[in-house]
Formats: C-alpha cells, sequence, structure tokens
C-alpha cells in the first residue's frame, strides 16, 4: 500500500476494506468471518438436535435447510455424521481459533504493547486471506457429491481414507483436507506475526513485565501454534498420500466393500499420535486467549489488579507448556503400553495445578472489589464458572482408569463443550463487548447484552450438563439416535430436553447477532475510554488511523493494572480510580503492584 | 410459500426491534444519562440475577440428580469394575465440594462486591502465602487421585497368565456388526487375516491353521461364565471400531492391522442383573463406541452371563470351525 | 494528517528492519516441528513387523556435498557484498544457484535408483519405509524449492547492482533459509542412514 501517493482518506475501497494490512481492518474481517462461520456452526448443531431429541420426527426445517441431506423431513444417518463432523471443524477452527484469536490478537497486540503495526502486514493480510479461503472450501465442500467430511473432527483413518466405508470421505474430505491445509497456514502466519511483533515492537517502557495479561496469553498461544500446527499438517499430508496416491502410513489389512485393500504395513494409531500432538494443544489455543481476556476485563470491571499477575503468567506458561506432553490421555483404549498410559495419566493431571491458580486467582480479584456489570464482565464470569465446571470432570477424564468406562460418551461431550467450547465462546463474546467500542467506534445496547448472556448461560448448562448423566448412563457419542437399544430407552427425556435448551440458545444467539448489527452501524458513538481502562488501546483516537497514534507513540510507565491505588492519606493517587500505563510513577511510587 | 412467509415475517421482526431499540435509545439519552454508562442500580440488578442464577445452578443440579439418578448403568458386573467405581466415587467426592465451594465464593463476591459510589476497592495485587496455599493444597490431592487412579489402572491392564483357567475370546468388529469366535478347546486361536475372507469365512480364519479347527464362531449374541476371568483379543477388518461394554466398565478399541487386548471377570449372571435392576428386558450389551460410518448407532451384540455349566451347556452346542 | 501519512512510509520501512529476521526465524522453527512430526512418525512406524531397513542410495552422498557447497559458496557471496567486491558476489551467488539445480536433479537420479532397486512410493509392492524415503525428501526438495525462489531473486538483484555493504537484508534472509536447508537435509540424511 503506497500511503503516500494518495492521503489515506482517499484510498480506494479495495486496499482500505478488502486488501487492507492494518491490523485493526485485519481484526474486524476476522471477526466478522469468523461469526459467520460460528453461526453456521451453530445452526447445524441446532438441527442434529433436533434429531436427537426428536428421533425420526420429520421437520419442515430441515427439509428446507438440508435438502437432498434429508429425506420426508428426517436427516440421513451418514448426513447427521457430516452435520457433527463439520459442526466441530468449524467451531473448533473456525470460530475459536481464527475468529478468536485472529481477532483479539490482531487488534490488541499492536494497541496495547504500543507498536504502529503487526511485524509485517503483507503476511498479515495473507493470513486473513488464507482462512477466507480456506472458509469458503470448507463451506463449498458441504454441497459436493457424497456429502462433506463424514469422519468426525478428528478424522481417523481408515474411516476418512476410504470413500467405500461413508460416502463422505470422498470429494468432501479431500476439500476438507484442503481447506485445513490452507487454514494451518493461515494459522502460522497469523502466529509469527503475533510472536515476532509481541517481542521486538513494543514502545518504550514497556517490558515483559508491563505486559497486559491479554498479550501473554496471545504469545503463549501463538508459541503453542507454531509448535503444534506443522504437525497437524504432516498428520494431514500423509493422509493425503494414503488417500490419492496409494501409500499405506496409516492402512492395513482392510477388508471392505468385498475387496482385500492392497495398503499394508500402516497404523492408524500413528495418525490419532499426530493428530493429538496439535489436538490437545489446541484446545488450550481456544482457551488461553479467552483467559487472557477475561483477566483484562475482571481486573477493569472490578476496579482492581489482577491478583497474582505473575502468577498467571506462570499458570499460561505451565499450561502452555504441559499441553505439548499430555495428548495420550485421548488415546487410553487404543490398547497403548500401560506404563505410557500411567505417565500420561499423572502430565494430564499436572495441568489441573495451574488451572486451579488460574481460578482462585479470579476469585480474589473480585474478591473486595468495585464491581460494574458490563455485559463483559457477566461473560467472564460465566467463563469462570465454566471453567470451574467442565475443568474438574477433566480429572474423571484424564485419570486412565476412569476413562475407560466413559471415553467417547457423551460425558466426554459434557465436558469438552463447558471447558472448551463455552469457556472460549464466553471469551471470545465477552472480548467482543469490551472492545466493540474499541472496534466499531459504536457501543453494544446493554440490556440486550444482559440478556443474550442469561439465555446464554442459563441455556448452554441446560444443554451440556444433562450430558455428564447420559455418559455416565453409558451413551456413546456421535450416535445418530439411541432409540436402537433397550439400554437407553429411558434416557429420550433427557435428550429432549437438551434439544429445547439448543433451540432456546440459538434463539439467543439472535439477539447477539441483531445486536452486533445494529450497534456497528447505529449504535451510540463511544467514547475514547468507555469502562476507565489502564491500558495503551484507550490511549489511541476512536477513529482508526493507520500507525494508531498520531506523533510520537507513548511512553509506558507502570503495568496495567493499577485500579483503586491509594496514596498514604487514602485517596486516590491521581483523583482517579485509575491510573493509565502512559502516567509516570509519582515519588517512592513502586510499580507492578508494589503498594 | 411458507419460505416466504417466514422470510418477511423475519424482516417484520428486525424492523420492530430496531424501532423499539431506537425508542428506547431516544428515551435514555433525553434523560440525560449516557446509555452506556453501568449505574449502581443496575449492576445490583445484575448482582442479584447472579445469586438467583447460583441457587438455580445447584438447584438443577440437585433436580438431575434425583431424577435421573436411577438411569445411571447399575452396579458393576465385572470384577475390576467394583474398583473402577470405587474411583469414580473417591473423585466425585473431591470434584463436587470443589465445585460447589468455588461457585459459592465466585458469585457471593460477585454480589456482594457489585459496584457502589461510595466504595473504594481494595488494592490487592498479589499475596505469596496465599498462591503457596492454593497451589499446595490442589497438588496433594492431585497426588492422592492419581496414585489409587494408577494402581487401579494397572490391575486393569495387567494381563491374564496363561496358567489360570480363563475364557479366550476373539471378538471382531466390521461395517456394522461384531463376530465373536471362542478358542475352543486347544485354548488357542487360529491365524486370521482379511486376505482369508471368502464366503461363509466372514470373520478371515486360516483354514490350514491347526489352532482354527476346533475355534468356535458364534453369532447375535455370545456367552460368559461367571468368576471366571475372560481374556478379550479385539480386531477389526475395516475401520476402527471401539468395543465398548458399559455394565463391566470395559471398552477397548479395535484397530485394523493390530490386535488389541482387555480382560476382566463377570461377577453378576444376567439372571441376578434382571432382579437387581428389576426389569426383565435387561441384557449386558457390547456396542460401537468409535464412529465407524452410517449406521454406527446400530452395532450391537448381547451379552448373557450365566453360571459355568450353563456356560459349558451352551458352548458345547456351537459348530466347531473346522466342522464347516 | 500528512505527519501521519509520512510517518507511514517509516515506520513500516523500520519495522521491516527490525522484525524480518525474526519472522524468519520463527517460520523456520515451524518447519523444524513439521520434519520433527514426520521422523517421529517414522520412528512409530518402524515398530512394525513388516518394516524393512532400506539401503541409502549413493545419490544422496552426491546431494550432501553438493548442498553443503553450496552454503559454503553463499557465504562467501554473504562476505563479498560486505565487503563491496560486488562483481564476485554476484558469481558466488550464481554457483550457488546452480550448486541448488544440480542438487535437485542429483534428488531425482536417487529416486531413479530407488526404483530400479524395487523400492516403491506406492501401491501394493511397497512399504511404508520406502515411502517415508521418497516423503521426506520430496518434501525437504519442496522446501528447497523456495530457496531456490529466493536465490532468483538475489541474483536478479544483485545483477542489478541493488546491493551495498550496508544494504545487505535481503541476502541475509535469503542466505539463513539456504543454510536452514542445508542443515535440514544433513539432518535427514543422517536420519534415513541411521535410524530408518
Amino acid at each position: 500500500m503506497s500511503a503516500h501517493q494518495h492521503p489515506h482518506e482517499e484510498q480506494d475501497f479495495l486496499f482500505k476494506y478488502v486488501f487492507s494490512q492494518d491490523h485493526k481492518m485485519i481484526s474486524k474481517q476476522f471477526l466478522i468471518t469468523g461469526f459467520i462461520m460460528g453461526f453456521i456452526g451453530l445452526s447445524m448443531s441446532t438441527l442434529f438436535r433436533l434429531q436427537l431429541g426428536f428421533p425420526g420426527e420429520s421437520f419442515w426445517i430441515i427439509d428446507f435447510l438440508l435438502g437432498s441431506w434429508a429425506e420426508n423431513g428426517v436427516m440421513l444417518p451418514d448426513k447427521y455424521l457430516a452435520l457433527v463432523t463439520m459442526h466441530g471443524t468449524i467451531m473448533v477452527f473456525f470460530l475459536l481459533t481464527a475468529g478468536l484469536s485472529g481477532t483479539f490478537s490482531n487488534l490488541l497486540i499492536p494497541l496495547q504493547i504500543g507498536a504502529r503495526d503487526m511485524a509485517s502486514g503483507f503476511l498479515n493480510m495473507l493470513s486473513y486471506w488464507f482462512f477466507f479461503v480456506s472458509s469458503v472450501i470448507m463451506l463449498i465442500s458441504l454441497g459436493v457429491e457424497g456429502g462433506a467430511a463424514s469422519a468426525g473432527w478428528t478424522i481417523y483413518p481408515p474411516l476418512s481414507a476410504l470413500p467405500q466405508a461413508i460416502p463422505g470421505s470422498g470429494l468432501g474430505m479431500t476439500l476438507w483436507l484442503v481447506a485445513m491445509a490452507i487454514f494451518i497456514a493461515s494459522s502460522l502466519l497469523g502466529s509469527l506475526n503475533y510472536i515476532v511483533t509481541i517481542l521486538n515492537l513494543r514502545t518504550k517502557g514497556m517490558t515483559m513485565t508491563r505486559l497486559p495479561l491479554t498479550i501473554w496469553s496471545f504469545l503463549i498461544t501463538a508459541i503453542v501454534g507454531v509448535i503444534s500446527f506443522p504437525v497437524l499438517l504432516a498428520a494431514a499430508l500423509l493422509l493425503v498420500f494414503d488417500r490419492s496416491f496409494g501409500t499405506s502410513f496409516y492402512l492395513s489389512d482392510i477388508y471392505i466393500g468385498g475387496q482385500v485393500l492392497e495398503h499394508s504395513g500402516g497404523s492408524p494409531i500413528l495418525f490419532e499420535h499426530l493428530f493429538w500432538f496439535l489436538g490437545h494443544p489446541e484446545v488450550y489455543i481456544v482457551l488461553l486467549p479467552a483467559l487472557g481476556i477475561t483477566s483484562e476485563i475482571v481486573s477493569t470491571m472490578s476496579r482492581k489488579p489482577i491478583f497474582g499477575y505473575r502468577a498467571m503468567i506462570t499458570s499460561m506458561l505451565a499450561i502452555g507448556f504441559l499441553s505439548a506432553i499430555v495428548w495420550g490421555h485421548h488415546m487410553f483404549v487404543t490398547g497403548m503400553n500401560p506404563f505410557l498410559g500411567a505417565v500420561f495419566t499423572f502430565t494430564t493431571l499436572l495441568i489441573a495445578i495451574p488451572s486451579a491458580v488460574k481460578v482462585f486467582n479470579y476469585i480474589t480479584t473480585l474478591w473486595k472489589g468495585n464491581i460494574k456489570f458490563s455485559p463483559a464482565m457477566l461473560f467472564s464470569i460465566g467463563l469462570v464458572s465454566t471453567f470451574i465446571s467442565g475443568g474438574l470432570t477433566g480429572l474423571i477424564l484424564g485419570d486412565s482408569a476412569l476413562d475407560i468406562n466413559v471415553h467417547d460418551t457423551y460425558f466426554v461431550v459434557g465436558h469438552f463443550h463447558i471447558v472448551m467450547g463455552l469457556s472460549g465462546i464466553f471469551g471470545m463474546i465477552a472480548g467482543v463487548y469490551h472492545w466493540f467500542p474499541k472496534i466499531f467506534g459504536r457501543m453494544l445496547n446493554n440490556n440486550l447484552g444482559n440478556a443474550h448472556f442469561w439465555i446464554t448461560i442459563v441455556s448452554s448448562y441446560g444443554i451440556f450438563f444433562p450430558m455428564h448423566f447420559l455418559g455416565l448412563a453409558g451413551v456413546p457419542r456421535r450416535y445418530y439416535t439411541n432409540s436402537e437399544f433397550p439400554l437407553f430407552e429411558n434416557l429420550l427425556d433427557i435428550n429432549t430436553l437438551i434439544t429445547w435448551f439448543a433451540i432456546l440458545a440459538f434463539a439467543g444467539q439472535l439477539i447477539f447477532f441483531f445486536n452486533f448489527v445494529y450497534s456497528a452501524l447505529r449504535g451510540p458513538k463511544a467514547p475514547q475510554n468507555p469502562w476507565k481502562g489502564n491500558s495503551l488501546e484507550w490511549t489511541t483516537g476512536v477513529k482508526h488511523i493507520h500507525g494508531n497514534w498520531p506523533g510520537e507513540i507513548p511512553t509506558v510507565h507502570r503495568w496495567p493494572y493499577d485500579y483503586s491505588k491509594l496514596n498514604e492519606n487514602g485517596d486516590y493517587v491521581t483523583g482517579e480510580d485509575f491510573i493509565p500505563q502512559i502516567v509516570p510513577l509519582g515519588e517512592g511510587e513502586l510499580d507492578g503492584g508494589g503498594h | 410459500m411458507i419460505a416466504l412467509v417466514a422470510i418477511v415475517a423475519v424482516l417484520l421482526v428486525i424492523a420492530t426491534a430496531v424501532q423499539i431499540l431506537k425508542i428506547a435509545e431516544l428515551r435514555a439519552t433525553e434523560s440525560g444519562k449516557e446509555i452506556y454508562e453501568i449505574s449502581a442500580k443496575q449492576s445490583k440488578a445484575q448482582a442479584f440475577l447472579l445469586m438467583v442464577f447460583l441457587v438455580a445452578y445447584f438447584g438443577f443440579f440437585a433436580w438431575q440428580v434425583w431424577k435421573w439418578g436411577g438411569l445411571m448403568l447399575p452396579v458393576s458386573a465385572s470384577e475390576h469394575g467394583v474398583g473402577v467405581d470405587e474411583l469414580m466415587n473417591i473423585t466425585l467426592w473431591f470434584i463436587i465440594p470443589v465445585f460447589i465451594i468455588t461457585h459459592i465464593f465466585l458469585f457471593w463476591f460477585s454480589y456482594k462486591y457489585s459496584f457502589s459510589e461510595t466504595r473504594k476497592a481494595l488494592f490487592f495485587s498479589h499475596s505469596n502465602k496465599l498462591e503457596m496455599f492454593w497451589t499446595i493444597i490442589p497438588s496433594v490431592a492431585l497426588t492422592v487421585l492419581i496414585l489409587v487412579g494408577l494402581s487401579n489402572w494397572n490391575k486393569i491392564m495387567t494381563p491374564i497368565s496363561s496358567e489360570t483357567e480363563h475364557v479366550l475370546l476373539e471378538v471382531c468388529g466390521q461395517q456394522f456388526m461384531w463376530g465373536a469366535r471362542y478358542a475352543g478347546k486347544d485354548g488357542k486361536l487360529g491365524r486370521a487375516s482379511v486376505e482369508y475372507i471368502e464366503g461363509v469365512n466372514a470373520l478371515g480364519i486360516d483354514v490350514s491353521d491347526e489352532n482354527s479347527k476346533d475355534d468356535k464362531i458364534v453369532k447375535g449374541e455370545f456367552h460368559l461364565p461367571v468368576g471366571v476371568p475372560v481374556q478379550f483379543v479385539f480386531r477389526s477388518q475395516d475401520v476402527l471400531h471401539s468395543a465398548y461394554m458399559p455394565h463391566f466398565r470395559a471398552q477397548m478399541n479395535c484397530v485394523p492391522g493390530l490386535k488389541t487386548q482387555f480382560n476382566f471377570t463377570p461377577t453378576i449372571t444376567t439372571a441376578e442383573m434382571k432382579e437387581k435392576t428389576q426389569n426383565e428386558n435387561f441384557e449386558y450389551i457390547l456396542l460401537c463406541n468409535k464412529i465407524c460410518g452410517a449406521a454406527h448407532y446400530n452395532m450391537q451384540m448381547n451379552i448373557v452371563v450365566e453360571s459355568k455349566e450353563d456356560y459349558e451347556k451352551w458352548l458345547a452346542e456351537q459348530k466347531e470351525f473346522g466342522a464347516e | 494528517m500528512t505527519t501521519i501519512s509520512l510517518d507511514n512510509i517509516k515506520y513500516k520501512a523500520e519495522i521491516r528492519q527490525k522484525t524480518a529476521k525474526p519472522l524468519l526465524w520463527i517460520g523456520l522453527i515451524s518447519i523444524v516441528m513439521f520434519f520433527a512430526g514426520l521422523t517421529s512418525a517414522l520412528i512409530v512406524s518402524k515398530s512394525n513387523s513388516i518394516w524393512i531397513k532400506l539401503e541409502v542410495p549413493s545419490m544422496f552422498f552426491i546431494s550432501t556435498i553438493l548442498i553443503l557447497f553450496s552454503s559454503l559458496t553463499y557465504q562467501l557471496s554473504m562476505s563479498f557484498t560486505k565487503n563491496n567486491q560486488l562483481k564476485f558476489a554476484t558469481i558466488t551467488t550464481i554457483l550457488t544457484f546452480v550448486l541448488g539445480i544440480s542438487f535437485t536433479v542429483t534428488q531425482f537420479y536417487a529416486w531413479q535408483q530407488l526404483y530400479q532397486s524395487g523400492i516403491f512410493w506406492a501401491g501394493e509392492q511397497s512399504n511404508p519405509s520406502g515411502s517415508y524415503f521418497y516423503a521426506l525428501t520430496a518434501l525437504h526438495l519442496l522446501h528447497l524449492f523456495a530457496g531456490l525462489i529466493s536465490l532468483l531473486v538475489v541474483v536478479t538483484k544483485s545483477l542489478l547492482k541493488k546491493y551495498s555493504p550496508t544494504n545487505v537484508l535481503g541476502i541475509q534472509l535469503s542466505l539463513t533459509y539456504w543454510h536452514f536447508l542445508t542443515a535440514l537435509w544433513v539432518y535427514l540424511f543422517f536420519f534415513l542412514k541411521f535410524i530408518a
């Protein structure tokens, strides 16, 4: 982009809105694309909940939306699996990885560390456009012959490798793999930028221990991404070779469709190892940014410093590190060496310690605070609640002996939707409510926001809490219906209840989308610092400009959590209950939470 | 037509909502407020709702336990399963109090310290003592859980030594049914591979192998003697399956190209379980628990546990593979 | 507003100076993880009973020598540029490019050798050990193509006399990547020779 040739007001539409290299515009693009994908993923889940809650009943809406995937208003069994697969893929990768990290890392990293822009605007733009292309391919795969990928979002071979095994493993799976390869490239380009920007472009005075926790969480997330995504790419490539060229990395001794396949010597377990080497860190790629965002919000809205800033960073580092050595807990029942199982149980349960520290620190931050309940704050409290509720059941699943009986049941579905799905979404939505004024220069409506929160939290617990009971009753996941088993006859009521809550949750999100679109276009104009926050992004103007700060970038003199700091007389140091990072330290004043 | 009406209706709803929102915002601005400001009153209201939610959440939990507690899997029908259930109870007794206490603190603090114009928040940024305290407590609790868990795990995963009396049973998964094969008199399973699949030989057993002559293939259901350890060997012919026997707290993946194993000792016969669950139709079941294709949801086999005499009688009636 | 526009150009150049190298390094880490994933996959696959131990084709030795030599010439070109001996720099860069191309050619010969000795990439007679041989070397070659493109850019720019002792960032980046490719090849070579 050549800004010196024309003043940037006159920049053509194409470069301002489409091929923008400005981090704030790219952030908006990620947010909107992510939300569109999220809405599609959400709708899919509502549709297959209809089948689970009312098995075999005919619905007009299913016929209308699914077309050839349904017959007489009832979805087909293999297309149910396609919906489940695409729901998982879209939610985990497109909404909660690209949508969440892409939006907030792009928006907040330069603004909060005091940088003009990302390290490479060009790579950043590429990162978005790879994501966009990947999203489009993923959506196109819904319409191809045989249907979309149907082997579960974990695409275990041989099911994902053989079109004879399920129709979705034909062209649909090919497109899935292409889309994911592009997605991984996008994610890596993003992560490179985030890491280098944070390490190299901080403004004067912004030491690592003065970074807001958001930035720390984005940094650790990006590092985890750089380490684990390439391994998924390797796994996917070998799968492509097996599918398209007839190699035998994952396949061996298969008799299907009346003939013996010529593959020999491979092992599907190898794929599981490679997949979960990314797959588990991926959980934290989703979770850590959400934790970072809510740490910031809880501190700002409680008008208190975040409790245990250094412990919070250490915990995130510990979680990031441990996440890379626990993948085996997804494979306790694959016949792995029992000793290896014991090791993975040990490392997995270790993660509970930093997680517990984080929860207690959140709660202590609230203690003796002066809490303003904005929708962002409500969602942050919701996140702490889901993080506890979902995290605790992880102690059951992470224990190899207990996992044998609940592995791949609805207990798991309940667990990961609460701890990863809800926490990730709550963190993302909290971030949107909090930084909407920074993104769009306008305010969201608080009353609609509150209504959105209450409907969301009530309905999502209504959906996922009962799933634990289904799991303890022995119901496996990814079942099209439970009515084939006398064993599960009495459980239909639970499924029906869950479906009603799912419909409610869907309706609740419509309120949010309405609020979002309305406020982005017509909402009241935002002031520069609506939440009276300390961090640097609130020192920039409401109107976006290239380079973020006119003139010099401000120098930073203190950590970002000086809320309600008092002097000896018991008055606020600056007369207000917050001290922005750009205010120099007073005489004898200690930085970083010293009194 | 219905679609058209639906679209019009949706548009109308949106238009109405926009108008209502506009009016609400105008009224708020007229009364001189910044509409994004959150007043103490509004904060209090949300804080109150949080308390209501806390009570409702606990209530919902209790209601589910009361309403659905009886629908959970009955008492474990295998020896190791009792240990698994005990471990589950220990873990639950640890988890549930933590769940309740942390939630009470979280929501109570939110309620108690909601915004007030007159109060100042406490500048409290860290405390090494507190942080040490809540690092050490979970560490200790987890150490206990890990130790108990691992001792259970080791027990479950130890294979049966070949000298003890046991049943050797192979379970083979394919889209979308299970096959089972007993080792027969010699106590050895004959060689099997997908190459040998042909016609009636659906499990792919090597006819030329001496060990396979007396193997017994059963369909629809398989029987187990109560009190005798069963050594399972699992195979798959096409894609991944997972043999899940919830009543025995047993599960193992079936992997093409690989043999996996698991063993347990059934302790309760089907007849006894019918009494215990007061359900005439009760059957033990083997189901598939790894996504394997369109009919994954309907891949099952019944298991009958009976006295050793009945079991032997039943087994004697089954045909030997070599006899076919 | 004009001041910002002026700043605009300045800060972009400054950011580039500051971040180009770290961006490359972190990119290299992700490539390392990619190959780490593949080589550990090989180690897992090796435990399978039908794994066949393969001999490294002799052509790979020549590849190794060629690529080591190309790293040396590229490094020389860098020091020539720094000493303002631009003509020598151009010559050595072109030499590097030629060596890179010869490396590519030897790879194809090596695959031919493999094929002739009955080791196939895919199909009924293939074995995962053979497939890994092809996959690992081909994926390395794919990364090498990116290196060759960067070399072409450097060659063109040095022919156009765009570099000077103070302006070597472009060469520096390409050089780092090229050394990385050499190191990666040496790792793969020893890995295939002794582990696989």
